[in-house]
């Protein structure tokens, strides 16, 4: 049996013990000095189409290229679940480095809760005379103190038309009063098409454009004092025409959402749409038969009288205050507006999200877009309407910003109006009375 | 034996420590995932908490009494009542009939046997997409199949309204968890002595009446155990009712647990969230209580 000899250890004990102490040494050194060698961001958005997301791709593998000891990781949320996971990131201050695409009362609701890093920093690094006059000033929510940006505008409730429809019904111009909706799409009505996908489901979307149609009514939810004004004869006008509509919409719209309204009229479903410009690029990808059979144009109002209400959710921007790295954070927040990244992400649905740069918009690179050159009446339409736009954060000129705007629209309670008039057939007046109440209470909490 | 005496007691302490020690990690487990979480539950549920800041101030009882005089935590309770005894009565009669099925000498029986497992190993997220699916007013394969045969003349709205959104998510439940009755009920099968199957055949029963007569007694038990832990776990179900209605229409498919998760995240309010969990905990303790005396009075 052949047994190997002891031998001593090629490493003297002193050598070994010396090594363990530097190793227990760089373990005890605190995190901050060894995360300098590399950083991770993380950076959420509810907006994730493949697209957008090799834009996003783009935009970080462009950002790490200039900063090598920084890693940038996207995250999706989504326009539903965007508020509890954040809650929850705040709660446990888990939070991300960089969120995007939120709407501007979101962010407004963050700021005077004291959770926002002010971004002031980071709009002079992009440069504040590149914005449009006054794109900021909805998110100057303290003044000369700026909660976010945005990183585009949004014309969310465009009414979208099927122009071979209307021809066929002998409709020879949009609709610009509820009435010409309604005789609209009774006469587009029918063969398996519906008239509108208008959502009636307990969800944001509901609430968000229901907000409209009140504003599109000649009314508001709160008023320019932010005290509750949403129990009107307005409201009611409202309510009577949503209800009328109920039976020129699918089956299924009192569970629709933005992806169901959408879809239903891409797929060729409804002869009317209501959404943002992210219509035409999935058109042409999903349903090109009718690329060249659909407009849009501003969401018709009450009577000639009103004048329409355009819902601008302004895609934000954000830093929480919480967020590790924060200059790194800063940096990059800044970066998404290099134009070669922010005009992919701006192309990866062209009128989707429209640029808030004056810079970007004269760019011929981002003019280079055949979506853009095809339906440049449209899209010029949706930038002026969003540039005009409002949403319940800031429902006009003469408002005050709306901190609570997220948590009525979170609480359902305008989704919930909806569905117990029109779906449920409850009073109205009790309805629009307990609305209220709820609405008070959230606006007092 | 003195010796004996003295070695005896010394060797109990040494087993008591050594039995201390064993528990230990399991107390410690315990107390940091169970008992901290319900007593922070207890805590927040006496202030007025916002979510993201977890800052507020002490309200009292505050809190339970609007649990106690608000119609929501009511409404959430009808609907969870409604829910779970919807849906685990589908899961009992599908449970137990699939099961009496698989053990019979059929083709495929161990295939049959795997595969009805499949609902339960689904992920619930994925699950819910294909329902919505096939639930789905205009591309929907339950409406075009209805459709098709003559059935429905336009779709039907299977999760808009009501009572279409209960009955759909109570049926999607009873498809997702049946198989767990169909695993426990047929391992029990699987142990009745087949004699008593064929004394009752020697005293003239039917197939019916074995089933009532024998079978039936035989499952009690093993049915009871499996009642009382679908019930709990049916009961505090949130992913699938959320995923498939939101709560909605209105809050008619509201149960306890999407009223606790839409009051601490939709509104943000923590503490007020915190108490209708307490409430919810407090009607759980019910089946519990019964569940722990069921399985004691066995053991």
């Amino acid at each position: 049996m052949h047994s190997k000899p002891f031998k001593t250890p090629a490493l003297p004990r002193r050598t070994v013990l010396a090594g363990l102490a530097a190793a227990g040494a760089t373990a005890a050194m605190p995190m901050r000095l060894r995360a300098q060698e590399q950083i991770t961001l993380r950076w959420w958005s509810p907006q994730s189409s493949p697209e957008q997301l090799a834009a996003y791709q783009t935009q970080i593998a462009n950002f790490e290229a200039q900063h090598e000891n920084i890693k940038v990781v996207f995250e999706k949320t989504s326009d539903e679940g965007y508020a509890p996971q954040l809650a929850a990131a705040f709660a446990s201050g888990d939070v991300p480095n960089v969120v995007t695409h939120l709407p501007s009362f979101a962010v407004a609701t963050y700021w005077t809760n004291g959770l926002l890093e002010p971004f002031n920093g980071v709009i002079d690094m992009i440069g504040p005379d590149k914005f449009y006059q006054g794109a900021n000033d909805i998110y100057e929510i303290d003044p000369g103190q700026y909660a976010g940006t945005g990183i585009g505008n949004s014309a969310a409730n465009m009414i979208w038309l099927r122009t071979d429809l209307m021809e066929q019904a002998g409709i020879d111009q949009n609709p610009r009063t509820w009435d010409e909706l309604l005789s609209a799409v009774q006469k587009m009505q029918g063969g398996g098409i519906y008239g509108a996908p208008l959502p009636y489901g307990r969800n944001s979307m509901t609430s968000l454009v229901f907000i409209g149609v009140i504003h599109q009514a000649g009314g508001q939810v709160c008023a320019p004092d932010l005290s509750v004004n949403i129990d009107t004869d307005a409201t009611r006008d409202a309510l009577e025409f949503y209800r009328a509509m109920r039976e020129f919409c699918p089956p299924g719209a009192t569970n629709y959402s933005w992806g169901e309204s959408l879809t239903a009229f891409v797929s060729g479903a409804c002869a009317t749409g209501l959404y943002t410009g992210r219509v035409l690029t999935n058109v042409a990808n999903q349903n090109p038969s009718i690329a060249d059979h659909i407009t849009c144009d501003l969401y018709p109002t009450k009577s000639t009288d009103v004048a329409p209400w355009t819902f601008n959710d302004f895609p934000s921007v954000f830093i929480p205050k919480q967020a590790p790295n924060m200059e790194a954070s800063k940096q990059f927040a800044a970066f998404l507006f290099d134009p070669e990244g922010y005009i992919q992400q701006l192309h990866a649905a062209p009128g989707h999200v429209l640029p808030v740069l004056k810079t970007i918009s004269n760019d011929p690179d981002y003019q280079d877009n055949e979506i853009i050159q095809k339906y440049s009446a449209e899209v010029e339409l949706m930038s002026e309407a969003a540039a005009n736009g409002f949403n319940l954060g800031w429902e006009s000129r003469d408002h005050m910003p709306n901190a609570k705007a997220g948590e009525i629209v979170n609480s359902g309670v305008i989704a919930e109006l909806v569905q117990r008039v029109v779906l449920n057939d409850e009073n109205v007046d009790q309805v629009l009375g307990e609305t209220t109440a709820r609405i008070e209470e959230i606006m007092a909490s | 034996m003195i010796a004996t005496q003295t070695i005896t007691p010394r060797l109990e302490r040494s087993y008591a420590r050594l039995g201390v020690l064993l528990i230990a990690p399991t107390i410690l487990v315990f107390s940091l995932v169970i008992v901290y979480p319900l007593l922070a539950a207890i805590y927040l549920s006496v202030f007025s908490i916002y979510t993201p800041t977890l800052e507020g101030n002490f309200v009292g009882a505050a809190n339970y009494v609007k649990l106690l005089t608000g119609k929501a935590f009511w409404n959430s309770l009808g609907v969870t009542l409604i829910w779970t005894v919807g849906t685990l009565t589908l899961q009992i009669v599908f449970g137990v009939g699939m099961a009496l099925l698989l053990h019979q000498n059929i083709w495929f029986r161990s295939l049959a046997r795997s595969l009805v497992l499949f609902p339960y190993f689904l992920s619930t997220v994925v699950a819910v997409l294909v329902w919505r699916w096939l639930f789905n007013d205009l591309y929907g394969a339950m409406n075009h199949g209805l459709m098709q045969l003559g059935i429905l003349d336009m779709p039907l709205d299977w999760l808009g309204s009501m009572p279409n959104a209960m009955i759909g998510v109570i049926l999607v439940g009873a498809w997702k968890y049946f198989p767990f009755v169909v695993i426990a009920v047929l391992a029990r099968l699987q142990t009745i002595p087949e004699h008593l199957y064929e004394a009752a055949k020697i005293d003239g029963a039917g197939p019916i009446a074995r089933f009532w007569d024998v079978t039936l007694p035989q499952l009690r038990n093993v049915l009871v155990v499996i009642v009382l832990l679908r019930a709990i776990w049916d009961f505090k179900e949130f992913d699938l009712i959320y995923l498939l209605t939101g709560g909605g229409p209105v809050t008619s498919t509201q149960t306890l647990s999407l009223l606790v998760y839409q009051e601490a995240f939709g509104l943000n309010q923590m503490g007020q969230a915190a108490a209708y969990s307490v409430g919810m905990m407090l009607v759980m303790l019910v089946f519990m209580v019964v569940y722990i005396r069921k399985t004691g009075k066995e053991g």
